[in-house]
């Protein structure tokens, strides 16, 4: 593809010539993004210190506008959910011959283990959704269903990785950076990654699966809680008033100018202090954004706050369409955190795993997408719903229904932002034990969002270590044209 | 497209300048330099189909013998002095759509045509990238302004400015001076005391004076140390799932702390991280420094093991090519490298140095040795081993001697359950380390003694471990027949009877699988015996059972307890305490009883208080043989291609390394010495620059090359070519060989030059000014981005410049040096990030939390927010500079944090202490602590007007309020900012 010009050169060209690189005091602001190396997104004013997360165009018309991930943390087993497997009926307990690997190895034998719930039509389409999620088969019309995915890793650890940030091993940035790097923030009151976690903890390596890894931190994601403090730091020390704050924040303006008008020719002064003016305007408006008191109860019953059982992730889902209303570009739920059966990682009891997990999130995110749908917000908005692998068809131990991580084949789906409802694509054999027809590489997911976003997966790119660095990796990778 | 914005003036007008690189006019006669105005365009828009992997119709303009030469077209891509004859202009300059080049995307502009034109015209010399071509001695330039320059450093930097009709910044003033090169070269701002004996003393040798100081100062290997740990990607844990410790990596940063502090030359420190274990003199620092290769992360639960072996291969090579030699060799991991000259075979062939390297491992006794400053701590440490083993030997025979008691006298009491079918029965009691069975025939035995009760009893030993018995005596065998023997044993252990083996289990095991033998035998007395060993560790047993006619299931090991109820195996030991605790009291009295429970609780004690060897975290190698090493097709370990041996890298001269054969008793291979020996010479081509380069980045905020880990094609060229060769070979001569590759030398040279002296103020800052010309040599319209250093570039101080600061101004910092990572207090809210909150962090005092910023624990997964907020190093890939952003998160942690609102009560506490009850002394000494200067009338007065808004408006305390002006002065521009 064609790269865009900077002053009739390359942005790379230009930086090779004028020799800059790592930021200068009056540099930083473009560079700090860059990095050494110019990519295929500009920065427009050189000389000017610059907010990163300055909105920027795409390169092409965007489908969507904003992200939801919905990360099933764990693994939900797809033939439980949305993969219906008819074949496997009546043969639980059955020993086959089937190549798997997940924690416990490679097997080449298991015991079955027939999908515990029944499945059911749903739709214009006719999907068959499994009892878990009654209140989400009724959306399946707007949905599009990845039934071949694919992953490099079984193992918790390096898949988180994989499913974040396109690479098993740590150190690169994550989808919603690279969103971000790419597009910028339209809300700067607001960060623009924004990640929701599970009460029970976070996902396994923590951190790194909101890292920006060797982009700037501008790009990293923001832990965002509906209890307490909605940003970590955001409220003002006990005993200290927002008058006291604004106090102080007056008499910092006044020495902090009186020290830049002697070097006024240092465009970072100013911008450090006009981050404390957007660091107040954040304490104002963050809590406002998580404040429900607004949202009618019917609305706040979409989303199952009133039950006990849903009100948590009811929250969250709430909270992100929210977010959505106030342009935070990507925003990331976790259904799940911690270890074992705190998340869909099911290898004890299956039923009860999976019973707990889908009871507590069905109607939230079935209430997510009527409620984005009837605010006309589905169409900008993209959902993506998935863990970081499936779970096997065989039984991991000689006993019991628990099911052994699976990358060979998985679902996924997204809904919204330009995806097409109501299809399903790529297959898993009979059993669901592997991808069979056009499998689907988790960066064909990653590629697809890019896209969705009016992003070139295969030309978002950034200089580090040497290389042009991609989500997608250096090969070329197509968005998946099947649900566009 | 709609990217072409308007350029900016003052941009453009510094672009000529650095583009003419010297020759502002730009005329058609300047030569034009091939790598770096033609090498790029053709790497960018050639190379895809003529260049290192592919060459369509023969051509590869990456090779000039191919460009240079007629094809089978007959054609010649590149004919010097011979434009209109150049395939290549005719191609690129094509009309016909077909023809043109490159087939795709745009056509190459006319600027570029024209420099392709220019460069053929003027004889299309071929030069080779300057980073490969050895350093130059340059001789410093004459200069007009010669009083300006105080030492070499400054006449090339001089030469420069005067060529662009630049003129160098005034000196900056002395506080301002101070306060700079102490953050350089400390990482902690002056203390007041400095900063008053600097500005008061006013002989010519002041400045120098404070240097010498701040070199001697071990701050400077904590600033210095903390640089090198972010090119070496220096991580405390591992990464992934469990994120687990690197046990002892602390010793690594400990020994680089300690190397720029002793100013250990360069080539050793690169020959000690390399391979200080195949240094003859390496010692425990030798061994210590090759944790190098052990700090980068790794999965302890790979989803495919060969791809995560080549993975941290990849690791090591990319950090060791990055940080040492500024290449990025990594990117020919998988195809020859699109740009630099680096093959794939030369990626294998480094690799092939570190094939022999075992993978990490946690814990592995593979990546740990123990390590002894020298042959008398060696010796102290064995002798302290001798000693604790003593101790332990002492309380254990104590324990035995009491429990041998009571079993005596509990059988006085009680009834055995079967008479003893053995008689004459001796043991004899050996002490040693074994893993099998050993002829303790020829054995001195330690002890020995009769066992009147007549049953095999392994209770006698006064050890736990490494002991072994040998029981004989008479087996009392009451019929004609074949008997059944079986011997459960922990560990080996052999029953002999008439002199023929009928049991041998033998071996480290456990209990639980008695083996069994059998033979016949007549009635009467025949000779038994049963040899024992215990190892090291773990459990002790032996149970000897027999049956045959008139004899049913009957021990002829002790019944331990004596008449009781005969349990086996691992109950047995417990029944034993059972027992003895129920019945201790009685039978033994309560002296004798409340003695050893003491005793049991003493040895337990000593056992858990091992004496330990220090330990490193190193490089262990598989043997003197490592296997052999191959290309790797596409990076596909499963996709073998030739086989490679140790060669160094070809665009730096290349050839295949010379290695002596080790000797087939040697524990690793040799390999990486002679890499270590490579780079570390003299006559490297990149070594002394890479390192002089990061020297001057960090006393200048970028460096001479402003990409410090790519010399390549695609990194930055240097703004001062000659200057960064006269500073690599200074490096390397010294001024003499005693002070060659001495960093601090270079240190010196550089902060004591004019060039480091500079202020940082723009000399005519026109504010409010329409004019954008440069007619009147305005060095912030002709080099705005500072390009040729005609002053000293603001810098905002690193993340852990932010955290010390601030504990030093508040006269919190803890001085204390070395040791395991310490875990400053991180907030639940923070931690609820992790998969298990709070795992892996742990609690360390007050004192300990107020250390410098260096020794907080660095955990991959979870970083102390206010080092994450400054941009801290990821830690995970070679950081060769770090980001400068600014953002509201910052603000946030600086106003409403725990730690800044903690460190602002304490920095109140101190001006109350230190300045008396006054507040204007208190606002006046919070500045000259926080800025080191004098506070202007205005700032002093905002500061008391802030305190006294917050005393009547908010109605706060004078402590509180003091405190919030405390927190407003360490959130100062100018508090995180060096002029």
């Amino acid at each position: 593809m064609s790269i865009p010009n900077f002053c009739g050169r390359t942005r790379r060209e230009f930086l090779w010539q004028a020799g800059a690189g790592f930021a200068g005091t009056a540099l930083s602001g473009m560079l700090q993004r860059d990095a050494i190396r110019a990519s295929n997104v500009l920065a427009s004013d050189i000389v000017a210190h610059q907010n990163p997360l300055t909105a920027k165009e795409p390169h092409f018309a965007p489908k969507a506008k904003n992200v939801i991930f919905l990360f099933m943390y764990g693994g939900p087993s797809h033939i439980d959910t949305f993969d219906y497997k008819p074949a496997m009926k009546g043969r639980d307990n059955q020993t086959i011959d089937v190549k798997t690997f997940g924690r416990g190895g490679h097997k080449n034998q298991g015991r079955i283990v027939e999908p515990r719930w029944n499945f059911h039509q749903y739709g214009q389409c006719g999907k068959w959704v499994s009892d878990l999620f009654p209140h989400l088969a009724t959306c399946v019309d707007d949905i599009a269903f990845l039934h071949s995915m694919t992953a490099d890793s079984p193992i918790h650890g390096s898949a988180m990785l994989m499913m974040n940030s396109g690479k098993i091993t740590s150190g690169s940035p994550c989808l919603g950076s690279w969103v971000n790097y790419g597009l910028g923030s339209v809300n700067e009151n607001l960060p623009g990654f924004v990640v929701m976690l599970d009460p029970s903890g976070g996902p396994i390596s923590g951190a790194k699966n909101w890292s920006s890894g060797y982009m700037p931190a501008t790009f990293q994601g923001t832990i965002l809680r509906s209890k307490g403090a909605p940003i970590i730091d955001l409220n003002t020390p006990e005993g200290t008033t927002r008058a006291m704050q604004r106090e102080l924040l007056d008499a910092l303006n006044d020495v902090n100018s009186a020290h830049a008008s002697t070097r006024s020719d240092n465009s970072e002064l100013a911008a450090r202090i006009n981050s404390y003016e957007l660091a107040f305007k954040m304490q104002q408006h963050a809590p406002e954004a998580v404040d429900f008191s607004q949202e009618t109860a019917e609305t706040q019953k979409l989303y199952g706050l009133d039950q006990p059982r849903t009100q948590d992730f009811g929250k969250r889902c709430l909270l992100a369409r929210r977010l959505v209303e106030r342009g935070v570009r990507f925003i990331q739920l976790y259904s799940g955190g911690n270890h074992n059966d705190a998340n869909w990682d099911a290898h004890g009891d299956l039923e009860k795993n999976h019973n707990f997990h889908a009871g507590n999130t069905d109607q939230p995110i079935a209430g997510l997408l009527k409620d984005l749908k009837q605010r006309g917000l589905l169409k900008d908005t993209l959902v993506v719903w998935g863990g970081e692998f499936g779970r096997q068809p065989t039984a991991e131990y000689a006993m019991g229904t628990g099911r052994d991580h699976n990358a060979y084949g998985f679902t996924m789906w997204m809904a919204g932002g330009g995806i097409k409802g109501g299809v399903s694509v790529g297959t898993t054999d009979e059993l669901g034990s592997a991808a069979v027809d056009s499998p689907f590489h988790v960066k064909r997911l990653h590629a697809t969002i890019l896209n969705q976003m009016g992003l070139n997966p295969n030309g978002l790119s950034y200089y580090h270590g040497g290389l042009d660095q991609k989500l997608v990796g250096v090969e070329h990778v197509e968005p998946i044209g099947e649900i566009i | 497209m709609n990217r072409v914005r308007k350029p900016h003036l003052q941009l453009l007008l510094g672009f000529l300048i650095f583009w003419g690189a010297g020759n502002v006019s730009g005329q058609s006669s300047d030569p034009i330099d091939f790598g770096r105005q033609i090498q790029p365009i053709l790497a960018k828009r050639c190379f895809a189909c003529h260049g290192p992997d592919k060459a369509e119709g023969g051509l590869r303009l990456n090779q000039k013998e191919s460009a240079l030469s007629k094809q089978q077209s007959g054609r010649q891509a590149v004919v010097p002095q011979h434009a209109e004859q150049s395939e290549l202009l005719r191609r690129v300059t094509s009309g016909d759509d077909g023809e043109r080049m490159p087939p795709e995307g745009p056509p190459l502009t006319s600027a570029q045509i024209e420099m392709l034109r220019r460069w053929i015209e003027q004889g299309a010399e071929w030069k080779e990238h300057w980073a490969f071509l050895p350093p130059k001695a340059f001789a410093p330039p004459v200069v007009k302004n010669a009083a300006w320059v105080t030492n070499p450093i400054d006449a090339f930097i001089l030469h420069k400015l005067e060529q662009a009709g630049l003129t160098p910044a005034v000196p900056a003033d002395k506080t301002s001076l101070l306060r700079r090169v102490t953050f350089d070269l400390t990482g902690l701002p002056p203390t007041q005391k400095e900063v008053e004996s600097f500005v008061a003393d006013d002989s010519p040798g002041a400045y120098e004076k404070v240097v010498d100081r701040l070199l001697q100062s071990h701050h400077y290997g904590e600033q210095w140390a903390r640089h090198w740990l972010d090119v070496v990607r220096y991580a405390d844990t591992n990464s992934f799932e469990r994120d687990g410790p690197k046990p002892n990596a602390w010793r690594y940063r400990d020994y680089v702390i300690r190397a720029f502090n002793s100013d250990k030359p360069y080539d050793r420190f690169v020959r000690e991280q390399l391979a200080g274990d195949e240094l003859p003199d390496g010692g425990s620092d030798g061994l210590i420094a090759t944790g190098f290769y052990r700090l980068g992360q790794w999965d302890d639960e790979p989803a495919d093991r060969l791809l995560a072996l080549y993975d941290g291969f990849d690791d090591i090579i990319t950090t060791t090519a990055q940080g040492f030699l500024g290449l990025t060799v990594n990117c020919a991991r998988c195809h020859d490298h699109k740009i630099d000259p680096i093959s794939q075979q030369d990626y294998y062939s480094l690799l092939a140095f570190f094939q022999g390297v075992t993978p990490n491992g946690n814990p592995n006794p593979n990546t740990e040795r123990p390590i002894f400053e020298d042959e008398s701590a060696r010796q102290a440490y064995l002798a302290a081993v001798k000693v604790h083993q003593e101790r332990m030997d002492n309380v254990q025979a104590s324990i035995s001697a009491i429990e041998k008691d009571f079993r005596e006298r509990l059988d006085t009491q009680e009834t055995p359950i079967h008479p003893a079918d053995l008689d004459e029965l001796e043991y004899r009691f050996y002490r040693d380390t074994w893993q099998k069975l050993p002829d303790f025939d020829n054995l001195k035995p330690e002890t020995k003694g009769k066992l009147e009760k007549g049953f095999i009893d392994i209770s006698l030993a006064t050890r736990d471990f490494s002991f072994g018995f040998v029981f004989t005596g008479v087996l009392k065998v009451p019929a004609d027949g074949e008997y059944t023997f079986s011997v459960d044993s922990d560990d080996g252990s052999r029953l002999t009877i008439q002199g023929q083996e009928v049991v041998l289990y033998d071996g480290i095991h456990g209990t639980g699988q008695p083996h069994v033998g059998k033979i016949s035998l007549r009635k009467g007395r025949v000779p038994i015996r049963v040899d024992y060993f215990q190892g090291p560790t773990g459990a002790k047993d032996l149970i000897v059972k027999w049956s045959g006619p008139e004899v049913e299931q009957r021990l002829l090991s002790v019944p331990f307890e004596s008449g009781l109820r005969v349990s086996e195996g691992k109950n047995r030991k417990k029944d034993f305490k059972n027992l003895i605790a129920s019945k201790g009291t009685a039978i033994l009295g309560a002296e004798v009883y409340g003695r050893y429970t003491k005793l049991l609780q003493q040895l337990d004690e000593l056992k858990h208080d091992k004496v330990q060897a220090p330990s490193a975290l190193c490089v262990t190698e598989t043997g003197p043989n490592p296997p052999e090493t191959v290309v790797l097709k596409r990076g596909n370990p499963q996709s073998h291609g030739d086989v490679v041996v140790p060669a160094f890298l070809s665009p730096l001269g290349g050839g295949v390394a010379n290695i002596p054969k080790p000797d087939q008793s040697a524990t690793t291979s040799g390999r990486r010495l002679a890499l270590a020996n490579w780079i570390a010479s003299p006559s490297n081509r990149l070594t002394a620059r890479v390192i002089v380069n990061r020297l001057w980045q960090h006393h200048f905020g970028r460096g001479i090359v402003r990409s410090p880990n790519n010399f390549g094609l695609l990194g930055d060229r240097p703004t001062h070519p000659e200057l960064l060769d006269w500073l690599a070979i200074e490096l390397m001569q010294g001024s003499n060989p005693g002070d060659a590759w001495s960093m601090k030398r270079m240190h010196k040279l550089i902060v004591m030059s004019s060039t480091y002296r500079m202020s940082s103020r723009a000399p005519k800052l026109r504010l409010n000014s329409t004019k954008a010309t440069s007619n009147d040599n305005d060095p912030l319209s002709i080099d705005p981005l500072n390009q040729l250093f005609w002053r000293h570039d603001m810098r905002r101080l690193g993340a852990e410049e932010v955290r010390d600061s601030v504990l030093a101004v508040s006269g919190q910092l803890n001085s204390k040096m070395y040791g395991p990572g310490v875990y400053p207090k991180i907030s639940d809210e923070v931690k609820a990030g992790q998969s298990n909150p709070g795992s892996g962090w742990g609690n360390s005092s007050v004192e300990e939390q107020s250390r410098r910023s260096v020794y907080v624990h660095v955990k991959r997964s979870l970083v102390l927010p206010i080092l994450s907020d400054f941009d801290v190093a990821d830690s995970d890939t070679s950081c060769a500079a770090r980001f400068t952003t600014t953002q509201p998160t910052q603000a946030l942690g600086m106003l409403n944090g725990e730690f800044l609102n903690e460190q602002a009560v304490q920095f109140a506490k101190r001006l109350r202490k230190e300045a008396g009850g006054d507040v204007t002394q208190q606002v006046s000494l919070a500045y000259r602590l926080a800025l080191n200067r004098e506070p202007d009338e205005a700032m002093l007065r905002r500061g008391l007007l802030l305190i006294e808004a917050m005393r009547t408006k908010h109605d706060l305390s004078a402590e509180k309020a003091l405190e919030k002006f405390c927190l407003m002065t360490l959130n100062l521009n100018e508090f995180v900012y060096l002029d």
